[in-house]
This record gives C-alpha cells, sequence and structure tokens, in this order.
C-alpha cells in the first residue's frame, strides 16, 4: 500500500440538475480516446475498428455506436477519430484503445480533457440556441451527428444522442464557466 | 374613456386601464397604447425639446422613424435615455421623463438657442469655436455639451442582463404587413422554415392602422387571423418586438428582440436578445415610411404626418387633435382626412399642391387645392396655420404627407444605392442587395395593399422554388387597390419662418441651401456638414427631402444627387446588446488549473495569464508584503524543495512513423537523434527567421512524442504544426492533438526533490541520478499504480522533475506532494518565484521571446541547424540579423547593489544624452535575487559579450530613474549547471 | 460569412482562423540557390486582387481542416472551398 492514495475528481463533481422541463448532468464513467489514422492505413484501421469495437468508420461529423463496452465512435477529423466508451480500467483507457485496435491506430487519452455534460429534455433546444451557431434542426442535425463548434468562446464537442438530447463536452480547465453558460441558458428558457 | 381625446374603435383595451405618469403628472391609458398614444389621448402635445435650438416638440410619427417624441424610460439605474414614445408599449407603473430642457419643459432657459439661431446655422461649431485654440476644450466643447446632448444617462450599471442567440431558417420575412403575411403565409403552409420578424408588437403593419378589406373583411382582423394560423404552424417562427437592424453576408442577418421592454419588470430574464439568423432566403417587407413637407414653422407641436394621425386614430382611438388640417401632396393623404371624418374627428380642411379635383369625398372641410402652407402658429401647440393665399385657418393638428419612401435600408447593406424611381417619386431598391433577398410591397415601392399581398405571395414562392421547395398552392389574399398618385413636392417656397427637415438634428432648407452655396456637393460632405441625418433616427423623414433641396440648387436631378450610404443597425441598438452576457467575470471564460482549489484554499494570490488564474504567491501568517512571499518560496526551493503547478504549459501529443522528421523540421535544432526516454529543448522559429517560441519535447516510444509549447503560444503552436503537417509536408506520417488539459504537471524542484519524489513515484521505478539523469523521462506509477509521467527537466536551474498524472488526479497529488515534502519543508510556489529562478538563471521568457528577438540575440545562435530543412532557417541567415555588433542577452546588475532596477530601461553610455541614437539595448526582465541579495536584471546590450564587467546607465525615462548597472553573464546563478544535473 | 466546408457543409466564420494568400503552400526550397529571395518572396511578396482570391482558413473551433477559400474580396462571394491537404499535394508536395 503506497503512503499516499489519489482520489479522482470529475471536472463538474458530478454536477446533476433540472429546470422545468431540461435536465443538466455530468457525464460520468466515460472515457474517452482519440485514434488517429496512419497515413495509408484506411482498409486497416476500418477492420481494426469493426475487429475491435464492432462499428464502421462514421464520417467526419458522425458518430456510430459499437456493439461493445457502451463505445460510440465519433468522426472528428479527417484522419481522427474519438472513441468515447466505459473503459474497463478508467487509468488504463488508451491501452483498452490500443489492444483493439492494434497498429492499426496512434491513440490519446482525452477522458481527463474534456468536461462532459449531458442535456435533455423538451426544452433543451430553446436552450442552446442561446449558445450554439450551429443548426441543431432535427433534419440538420439528427441523431448520429457530432460537431466540433464554439460556444461562449469556449471550444464544445455537440453530439446528439437522442431526440431531446446532446452529449455536450468543452475544455477541463474552463469547465465551470461552460457549466454556467449552460445553466443560464437553461435557466433563461425555463420557467 | 382615458383622455380628452380617446375616439370609439381601435385596438386598445378598454376593459383595463394603465396608470403612468409623464414628467411626474399621472396619466391613464390601456393595453394596446404605445406612450404616444396615450400622451396624445391625454391632451399632451409638447413633449421634448429639439436638440439644437430647444424648440418646442411633440408626436411627429407613429413608428420607430420618430424624431421628435424622445423621452427618459423608467428611473433609477433603470433610465433609459432617447427612448421612442411612439414604440414604447404602455404598461401599469411607466414612468417617463420629457429631456433636454433646462428649467421646465415648458419654459426652458436653453431656448435662447432659438433666438440667437441666426448665428447657429450649417458649420457653426467649425467657424465659430476655432480660436483662441486653448479655448476649445476648456470652455467652448464643455459649454455646448451641456446645453446640447439628448438624454441623461443613469450614471450606474445597467442592471438588467442581456443575452444573444443563434436562429436558422429556409425563409427570413422581415416586416409582418401584408406583403410579409402573405409571404409567411405560403411559405409557411407549404412546410417551409420560417422567421417572421415585426419591430411592431402587433403584426400586421399598416393593416392594423387602416381601413381596408382583405379577402373580404377588415385588414385588421385579417391580418390578426394570419398571425394566429402562423403561430399555429411548428415550423414558423414569430418574433414580434424584434427588429431586423442589419443584413450581413451570406444570407446572415442581425436583430434585436425586446423581450420584457414592454413590461415592468425583466424578472430576472434578458432584456433583449441580439439575434444572429442563418437564413437561405430573405424578403424585405419593412414597408415604407412617410415623409413631410417642408413649410415654414413645420416643427410645431400638432404638425405630425397624416399616416401616423390616421394610425392613432384608427388603430389607437385617439384623435390627434380637436379641429385637424391635411397638407398633402398625393391621394393617400386624403385617406387620413376621409378616416378621421369618418371617426367624428373635425377635418377643418385639406390643402392638396396640386391643382386638381379631391381624391375624397371630406364633409365640412374647407378643400383647398394648388394650395401652400406658409407658416403656423401657437408656442407649446399648433394654433393655426397660413396659407400662401393669405387665408389663416384654426387648426390645433396639421396631418402633413409628402409622399412615402420605401424602407430600403436592409437592401443597401452591402454597399448597394437605391435607384429614383420617378413614377412613384421615391427611391426603391436598387442592385447590389444581399444575395438571396427579394423585396415585397411597399419595400420595394409597391403602395397598395393589393400589389403588396400579391408580391409577397409571388416572393415566397419563388424564394422556395429557389430552394427547391414548393409553397401552398393557391392564390394571394386580394384587396382593392386604393388610390397612391402623388406629385414630387419638398417644401414650401413662400415659407416664412424657418421650413425643418431634420427635425432631431434641427437642420432647415436654409442650412442646406448655405452648404451648398459653401461649396459642399456631395451627398456625403452634405451630411457631415449640415449634420443631417445623423441623429439617432438616421433621417428616416428628413434625408430625401433633403437630397430633393439639394438637387435644386445643384440643378441635378434626385437620382444623380443620389442617397448617402445606408448601414447598419437600422434602428438603435443598445450598447448592452451587443455585450450580451459578456461583462464583469463572465466578459470571458477562466480557466483552472487542476490545484486551484487547492491554492485558494492556502489563501493563493491568483494572477490572469491569458485566460489562465494562476497562483502568483502563497502568503503565509505574518506577510505583509508579496516580497516577503516571494523570497520565502524562492529560498525554500533553492534550499529544499518547492513545487509548482505547470499544468497551464501546452502541450501537444506528436505521434506517426515521422513524427521525429516532423519535429526536426518545427524546432531549429536538431531532433533526429533524440532517442526514447529523452527529453529536448526546443527553440522555434517564425518562417521570417525570428524566434516565437521554446519548450521541451519528450520521445515516450519509437513514434510517440509529446511537446510542451509556452502558455500563451499554445493555441498558435499547434494551429502553426497543423499548417505545416496538411499544407507543407502532406506526406509525412504525423499526428497532433493537444493533451494541455489531460495532464496536471508539477514541478517539484529543489535539492529534495529527488527525495520528496521517492515517496510518491512507486517503488519499482528508479528514480536515481543515474537510471533517470538530467533530460531522461518516462511513464511511471504514481502512488499505488496511479497512471503518471516524469520528465527531469530543470526551469529553475535546481535538481528538478516535473510529474504528471491525469487531470483527474491533479489536485489528490498536489496534496500528495505536500504532505510527501512536509518532513522537507516543501513550499508550494507561485508565478513570481517560478520568474524570479528563471531571471536568476537567465532563460529567456516571453519578455525575451516577444517576437522580435532572434536565435542569435538570444544567444542560441547553436541553436539554428544549417544541415537540415526547419522553417525560419533561411531567413536567419540574413545579414542584418548576424551583425558581429548586433544585441545580445545580458545579465546586468547595478553598481550600487541597493539600487532596485526596472525593466522596461534603456541602455545609454556613462554621459551619453538620453535620445534615439545613444540608444544601445533595454532590459526585459527585473528580479530580486534572494539569494544573491540584490536586484538582477535581463536584457539585450549590443555586442554585449564582448562587454562584460564594463558599466553603463539602465535609464528609465517613464519612472524618471537612471542607475549605473555592470554587463554580466545573464547566468547568475550555478553558471555550469551542477546543481540541475545533481 | 460562412464557409461552406467540403466535409462539414456551411460553418459560420466564427469557427475559422484566417492565415493570408494560399501561396503559403508553396514553400520554396531551402536548398536553391538563391533560397534566401525565394523565402523572401514567398514570405513578403503578395497579390491583393480587387475580385477572387486563393486564401487559407483554419477550422480551429471545428475538424481542424485547413482549407483554401476562394473569395471574391469585393463581394464576399466564396466560390470554391477545398481541404488545404488535397490542394498541396496536388501542387506537388509531399514529404
Amino acid at each position: 500500500m503506497a503512503e499516499f492514495a489519489l482520489t479522482a475528481r470529475t471536472p463538474l463533481d458530478g454536477y446533476d440538475r433540472t429546470f422545468g422541463g431540461v435536465t443538466l448532468a455530468e457525464a460520468a464513467g466515460l472515457s474517452l480516446v482519440s485514434a488517429a489514422v496512419p497515413q495509408g492505413g484506411d482498409d486497416a484501421f476500418a477492420a481494426a475498428l469493426a475487429e475491435g469495437f464492432g462499428a464502421s468508420r462514421p464520417s467526419t461529423g458522425e458518430w456510430v455506436p459499437g456493439d461493445r463496452l457502451g463505445a460510440r465512435i465519433l468522426g472528428m477529423q479527417p484522419d481522427q477519430l474519438f472513441i468515447l466508451f466505459e473503459a474497463p480500467d478508467p487509468d488504463r483507457a488508451a491501452e483498452a484503445v490500443s489492444a483493439a485496435l492494434g497498429p492499426a491506430a496512434y491513440v490519446t487519452d482525452q477522458s481527463d480533457s474534456w468536461a462532459m455534460l449531458r442535456i435533455a429534455g423538451r426544452g433543451v433546444r430553446a436552450a442552446l440556441e442561446r449558445l450554439c451557431m450551429l443548426d441543431l434542426d432535427d433534419a440538420a442535425f439528427p441523431e448520429g451527428r457530432v460537431a466540433r463548434t464554439v460556444m461562449e468562446h469556449l471550444a464544445v464537442i455537440i453530439l446528439r444522442d437522442g431526440a431531446d438530447g446532446f452529449l455536450l463536452m468543452s475544455p477541463r480547465s474552463s469547465a465551470r464557466s461552460f457549466l454556467h453558460a449552460v445553466e443560464q441558458s437553461v435557466a433563461t428558457v425555463s420557467g | 374613456m382615458s383622455g380628452p381625446f380617446r375616439l370609439d374603435g381601435g385596438a386598445v383595451d378598454r376593459s383595463r386601464t394603465l396608470a403612468f405618469r409623464f414628467d411626474g403628472r399621472s396619466l391613464t391609458g390601456h393595453p394596446g397604447d404605445t406612450l404616444a398614444s396615450a400622451l396624445l389621448a391625454n391632451g399632451v402635445r409638447l413633449v421634448g425639446r429639439s436638440f439644437k435650438y430647444h424648440r418646442p416638440r411633440g408626436v411627429f410619427t407613429a413608428g420607430s422613424e420618430e424624431p421628435n417624441a424622445l423621452v427618459e424610460l423608467r428611473s433609477d439605474a433603470h433610465r433609459e435615455p432617447n427612448t421612442r414614445a411612439t414604440v414604447t408599449e404602455l404598461f401599469d407603473g411607466l414612468e417617463a421623463w420629457s429631456q433636454n430642457y433646462r428649467g421646465s419643459l415648458r419654459r426652458d432657459l436653453l431656448a435662447v438657442n432659438d433666438l440667437i439661431a441666426p448665428f447657429l446655422s450649417a458649420g457653426f461649431y467649425y467657424k465659430t469655436f476655432m480660436w483662441p485654440k486653448s479655448f476649445w476644450e476648456k470652455v467652448y466643447e464643455p459649454a455646448i455639451r451641456a446645453s446640447a446632448g439628448l438624454g441623461r444617462l443613469s450614471g450606474e450599471a445597467d442592471p438588467d442582463s442581456y443575452d444573444k442567440g443563434f436562429l436558422h431558417c429556409d425563409l427570413l420575412i422581415v416586416g409582418a404587413g401584408p406583403a410579409g403575411l402573405a409571404a409567411a403565409l405560403a411559405a409557411g403552409r407549404g412546410g417551409a422554415r420560417v422567421i417572421l420578424a415585426d419591430e411592431d408588437f402587433v403584426m400586421g403593419g399598416r393593416l392594423t392602422a387602416e381601413t381596408h378589406e382583405v379577402n373580404g373583411r377588415s385588414g385588421a382582423d385579417w391580418a390578426a387571423e394570419a398571425v394566429r394560423e402562423l403561430a399555429s404552424m411548428d415550423r414558423v417562427r414569430l418574433l414580434p418586438r424584434t427588429t431586423v437592424t442589419g443584413a450581413w453576408d451570406h444570407g446572415i442577418y442581425g436583430a434585436l428582440e425586446r423581450r420584457t421592454d414592454h413590461l415592468a419588470g425583466s424578472n430576472g430574464k434578458p432584456r433583449q436578445i441580439l439575434w444572429r439568423i442563418y437564413s437561405r432566403r430573405a424578403i424585405l417587407a419593412a414597408g415604407a415610411t412617410e415623409r413631410p413637407i417642408a413649410f415654414g414653422g413645420n416643427d410645431r407641436p400638432g404638425v405630425m404626418l397624416a399616416g401616423a394621425v390616421r394610425a392613432y386614430a384608427n388603430r389607437f382611438a385617439v384623435g390627434a387633435g380637436k379641429r385637424v388640417g391635411l397638407f398633402t401632396n398625393n391621394d393617400d393623404g386624403w385617406r387620413t382626412a376621409a378616416d378621421l371624418a369618418r371617426k367624428g374627428v373635425s377635418v377643418a380642411a385639406v390643402i392638396d399642391v396640386r391643382d386638381r379635383e379631391p381624391a375624397a369625398e371630406v364633409p365640412g372641410a374647407r378643400i383647398v387645392t394648388g394650395g401652400r402652407v406658409t407658416a403656423t402658429r401657437g408656442r407649446h401647440g399648433l394654433k393655426g396655420v397660413t396659407l400662401a393665399n393669405g387665408e389663416r385657418l384654426a387648426l390645433d393638428c396639421l396631418a402633413v404627407s409628402g409622399g412615402w419612401n420605401p424602407n430600403v435600408h436592409l437592401t443597401c447593406h452591402h454597399g448597394g444605392r437605391p435607384v429614383w424611381r420617378e413614377e412613384i417619386a421615391a427611391f426603391a431598391p436598387g442592385d447590389g442587395r444581399p444575395g438571396g433577398m427579394a423585396v415585397a410591397g411597399a419595400a420595394g415601392g409597391a403602395f397598395t395593399t393589393a400589389a403588396a399581398l400579391a408580391e409577397g405571395h409571388r416572393a415566397a414562392v419563388e424564394a422556395l422554388g429557389g430552394l427547391g421547395l414548393s409553397a401552398a398552392a393557391g392564390e394571394p389574399p386580394g384587396a382593392s387597390d386604393e388610390a397612391v398618385e402623388a406629385a414630387p413636392f419638398w417644401h414650401v417656397r413662400e415659407s416664412r419662418g424657418r421650413a425643418w427637415l431634420d427635425l432631431q438634428n434641427d437642420v432647415t432648407v436654409k442650412d442646406v441651401e448655405q452648404a451648398h452655396r459653401e461649396g459642399f456637393r456631395s451627398v456625403e460632405h452634405l451630411k457631415r456638414y449640415t449634420t443631417l441625418g445623423m441623429a439617432t433616427d438616421q433621417g428616416k423623414t428628413a434625408n430625401v427631402g433633403a437630397l430633393a433641396i439639394m438637387a435644386e440648387q445643384t440643378g441635378r436631378s434626385i437620382a444623380e444627387t443620389g442617397t448617402t450610404m445606408f448601414r447598419p443597425p437600422y434602428t438603435p441598438v443598445p450598447i448592452g446588446a451587443f455585450a450580451g452576457r459578456s461583462r464583469g467575470r463572465e466578459f470571458q471564460p477562466s480557466r483552472l488549473t487542476p490545484s486551484h482549489d487547492w491554492a485558494a484554499r492556502r489563501g493563493a494570490v491568483f494572477v490572469e495569464a491569458g485566460l489562465w488564474l494562476r497562483a502568483q504567491w502563497f502568503p503565509q501568517a505574518g506577510e505583509t508584503h508579496w516580497r516577503q512571499s516571494v523570497d520565502r518560496e524562492v529560498r525554500q526551493t533553492r534550499g529544499s524543495v518547492g513545487i509548482c503547478d505547470v499544468t497551464t504549459l501546452g502541450k501537444i501529443d506528436i505521434q506517426g512513423r515521422d513524427a521525429q522528421e516532423f519535429l526536426n523540421r518545427i524546432y531549429s535544432n536538431g531532433f533526429a537523434t533524440l532517442a526514447v526516454g529523452k527529453v529536448r529543448y526546443g527553440l522555434m522559429l517564425r518562417e521570417d527567421g525570428m524566434a516565437y517560441d521554446d519548450g521541451t519535447t519528450a520521445r515516450l516510444g519509437e513514434t510517440h512524442f509529446v511537446m510542451t509549447t509556452t502558455t500563451v503560444n499554445a493555441v498558435l503552436v499547434f494551429r502553426n504544426m497543423e499548417f505545416a503537417r496538411q499544407c507543407l509536408w502532406p506526406g509525412l506520417d504525423v499526428h497532433l492533438i493537444s493533451a494541455t488539459e489531460q495532464w496536471a504537471q508539477f514541478a517539484v524542484a529543489g535539492p529534495n526533490s529527488r527525495a520528496l519524489l521517492r515517496k510518491v513515484v512507486d517503488p519499482e521505478h528508479d528514480i536515481s541520478n543515474e537510471a533517470f539523469p538530467f533530460m531522461a523521462c518516462g511513464e511511471v506509477g504514481v502512488c499505488g499504480g496511479a497512471p503518471g509521467r516524469l520528465f527531469r527537466i530543470s526551469f529553475s536551474g535546481e535538481l528538478a522533475y516535473e510529474v504528471a498524472v491525469p487531470a483527474r488526479y491533479g489536485e489528490a497529488l498536489m496534496e500528495a506532494l505536500m504532505a510527501a515534502g512536509e518532513e522537507f519543508g516543501a513550499v508550494a510556489y507561485g508565478t513570481e518565484a517560478l520568474g524570479v529562478m528563471r531571471v536568476e538563471k537567465g532563460h529567456a521568457a516571453a519578455n525575451e521571446l516577444n517576437g522580435q528577438t532572434t536565435a542569435r540575440m538570444l544567444g542560441m545562435q547553436r541553436m539554428v541547424s544549417k544541415r537540415k530543412d526547419c522553417i525560419g532557417n533561411v531567413l536567419s541567415e540574413r545579414p542584418e540579423m548576424n551583425r558581429g555588433d548586433g544585441l545580445e542577452l545580458m545579465g546586468f546588475r547595478p553598481v550600487d547593489r541597493s539600487e532596485p532596477l526596472a525593466a522596461g530601461a534603456h541602455f545609454l553610455a556613462p554621459g551619453a544624452e538620453a535620445v534615439t541614437e545613444n540608444d544601445e539595448g533595454w532590459m526585459t526582465s527585473v528580479a530580486w535575487s534572494p539569494e544573491l541579495g540584490h536586484s538582477i536584471g535581463l536584457g539585450f546590450i549590443r555586442n554585449g559579450h564582448a562587454r562584460i564587467g564594463e558599466t553603463v546607465r539602465a535609464w528609465d525615462g517613464v519612472r524618471g530613474r537612471d542607475v549605473a548597472v555592470e554587463i554580466v553573464p545573464a547566468h547568475f546563478l550555478d553558471p555550469d549547471g551542477e546543481r540541475l544535473r545533481g | 460569412m460562412l464557409i461552406d466546408h467540403p466535409l462539414l457543409g456551411p460553418r459560420d466564420e466564427a469557427e475559422f482562423v484566417i492565415l493570408g494568400d494560399a501561396g503559403l503552400i508553396d514553400r520554396p526550397d531551402w536548398q536553391a540557390e538563391d533560397a534566401a529571395q525565394l523565402f523572401h518572396d514567398y514570405l513578403h511578396l503578395r497579390d491583393n486582387p480587387a475580385g477572387e482570391h486563393r486564401e487559407l482558413w483554419f477550422h480551429e473551433q471545428g475538424d481542424r481542416s485547413w482549407l483554401v477559400v476562394t473569395r471574391n474580396t469585393l463581394t464576399h462571394e466564396i466560390v470554391r472551398v477545398e481541404l488545404a491537404r488535397d490542394v498541396a499535394i496536388a501542387r506537388g508536395r509531399d514529404r
């Protein structure tokens, strides 16, 4: 037993609050690992992704579910994807993806880089239109879409995972500013 | 009945009475009233004083173009000056004050300006206040500002909140009059995503103010029914109380929505929202604005636009007078007379400048065709008018119509100019419209209701067709074509007294004529010389009349004279709305380090570094001056061990088969030979050869590197590396991702740093000097298996490490490090101590790497490889950057050791005059060194290395100091680096 | 402005950072005889056309693609948007 033990702290300290019809809650227990596709390695990557996560490769701006570990594969850049999943050991999340994809991807742990906030409920789009310049209409941004954009000067990854539900990710260091911005938007349009 | 001028009918809700106060006087009105309509209903005609001459003024219009009826609305911190009474919805408890007078509104002491008006004509300030020059700031300007100016600001912070937002649509329709409603119905019924915005609180535009029929029913009823239908459509969004203020590129429009201005309070919600609307197509259906005719004394309260008088009667059930006269050059003016007569208002006379048959029957009215009004009378309100034929009429209201100007503004926001159309005697939209914008109805010069309905419908069908969408089948709503003929007529030449053009800025016909005589031929010059159209109303009722006068003067046509530029916003937008939430602490986001809460609990003083808040120092009990804290932190670190959160440094994860080659091209020094498990310092140049960033890069694996950048340049370095990767060498297999936020990283520095880390790093890792020497790196377990990284690097010059763990463990690791260090007396140190130690060690930081310095200046010329391709190496060879006598980074110490030094001081030879030619360089950074016991500095000085031991002066003209300093090597401590290798 | 990203569709200018003339892709050979002159021209000599201009934009708050945007500097009309990487490869840049 080591003399000192480290306890983890999530960026939003488990925040969970409902305003009228909108629920805001920190998405806990998720690991996020980036996977960059080596040049010329597209076929190998597709095969590894199918083998390792049971998923096809999404195009940039889309996400697809895998068939294990609750994985979602996010197309972030032309040669870079994010894998959002429930790692068996969060301290070994990158290793888990590395094990699944082998040499077909360069992986980097991003789990601690982002605060993750799930926003859901009937008023969700009314709240987000005060923050998000993207068109979140059903036709323009249906389930299965993901985008990196900017809200209130902060980088945000927005992923639609339900008819009235979105997962928002924003850099950890400014998580409190981000939460405040979202909270304010939700509070403004509710009640 | 609220007020003696209230009529029957209209769209006010008589079942409720609203109490309000104007200039302290208690009055009442009804829901549906504006402040202006309620004032008129109560017989209040004098509502303010004019800007320059302090002339009595009354309500002139019934819309956002109002030049006169500007009031201070609400009280205390909520007070908002220059609010147009004509668009202010009445609410219970409303308080308003007239503005721009001294004494009382009725007896304004500054009305003396009006008596000396002959001296205050166009260009008066420019001509009069030139001499003596010194008088401008001290005498003239304060006096002018005191007598001019409009309402008063509260002087307090705005207590309301504002917001911004983003909306998307297939079709944006600007204006909800007949054209806009017809367009919205066609598009909405076809299933398109529609936004319909209107500045009024009731949609319907002129239909709310007219007696026209649409589809066989009253226009107002038809409009209300259309709005109900639109409100029921999921994909149609109605934005009443919303002004589309500007057209930007690619279908983007700005709009201001007034959410709570019609309520007594905002209840904590944003008062206004500034929307950015993304539209695929837009229809401008903004209607038209009536223009006056200029004649003597036409600014008297009671002289109003005819369409406004009609709107007050029909919509607000208010008679603007008891004995009304009409003065018109067009058929539409006659409708006011007819409608008033129908409402039971006595119409005393109709004066038409045209010599022709009456356009309508007006029972009981004196009809004067080919007539002119030359003068008015009445001190605080109209009592009568005089005609050119000498006839005098007793009137308390004169309704004036000079025709209508299409609201072309948004069509011109991309630099387009409107075109003069003779047949409507008005400017209509021309070429150069924003892409995707169509115009319908009166905004395009189609002045009849039937035409507006048809054009709106057709514009929607065409817009949707262009998008591959279809509008609903069906015919446009029908209405009869009213008579709208007009004869251009701008001002009455026979006028007695001043004939006013711009009521808000007090510009007269004479001013325009004078400007012409003085040689101002361009309309843009005319505007600026006379201030015509430069008030908050931007001359909506004034400009075209003035252009016509100018055209007369020059003998050119109005078309040739042209208009001034139209720029956003269409109507004023409060600064608060532009700011939105960005005020106070929310001006920008804050980035917090993983140990932020820990540091806050310790009472740390924080400093902003970009968006980051970093601990600057950690005061302890008994320390009263920051230097005490910083000196202690430095001494304790150098004496034992100190810990500093360095998470803010940029971290970039770099992977790929060609990652090493890529780094070799990004850094100016060689990276081709960096071994796995090693760290190297790297210098980055811009392509022009100047140094711009530095940091360390560690090789964690064959294809895996992690780079650190300076805190401020993290984003820029990443951007430049992506540029190199995608645009310069797209064939290299290299991948980048930011890891700044991923890792909490702490510097552990000082002779006891290794001993401390032995208690934290898991025991299977050998971190002895032999196994883990200076510039070693590796992945380690921390505190019993947490994933960590350890780097043996030193910014302080001491034996030092940086240890990193995933950010979620950052705060816990800070606590663990401090607990483990307790036996050594470990201190936490902040950015000040960090700075002191780096100056002592002679490390360059932002003050030295300021984008204007070269590797050679920094003493790093050996770090620019000549044997490889890398960013900046070719141009770093430029001769001027390699002169033998160039600036070199050196250390400086005061000859009198008790003297403090100051950054920014310039170096001069002893006895040299402090002029640019004698400048030898400057001090970049200073610190008080606890170890040396005196101030030290870094700076650039010509040919420094050859001058070690020489004494120069550090001359600081800003602070008035002149200190003799000795040139020394930049490394004040441990020049051979024995400590950090130990 | 909206930039019609070849992979993502129209995105607001606010997500982008502009660098300038797309000629910056054509970085000279460091070993050329007149490398200093070539780099000088590469870095400092720019056309400033009143009309169509090819310029580099970085989708920093997006997918991190560098784009070559052909924009009319008089009207802001954007006539073409390409991935800068494709442009660079087509212009012979490789390793």
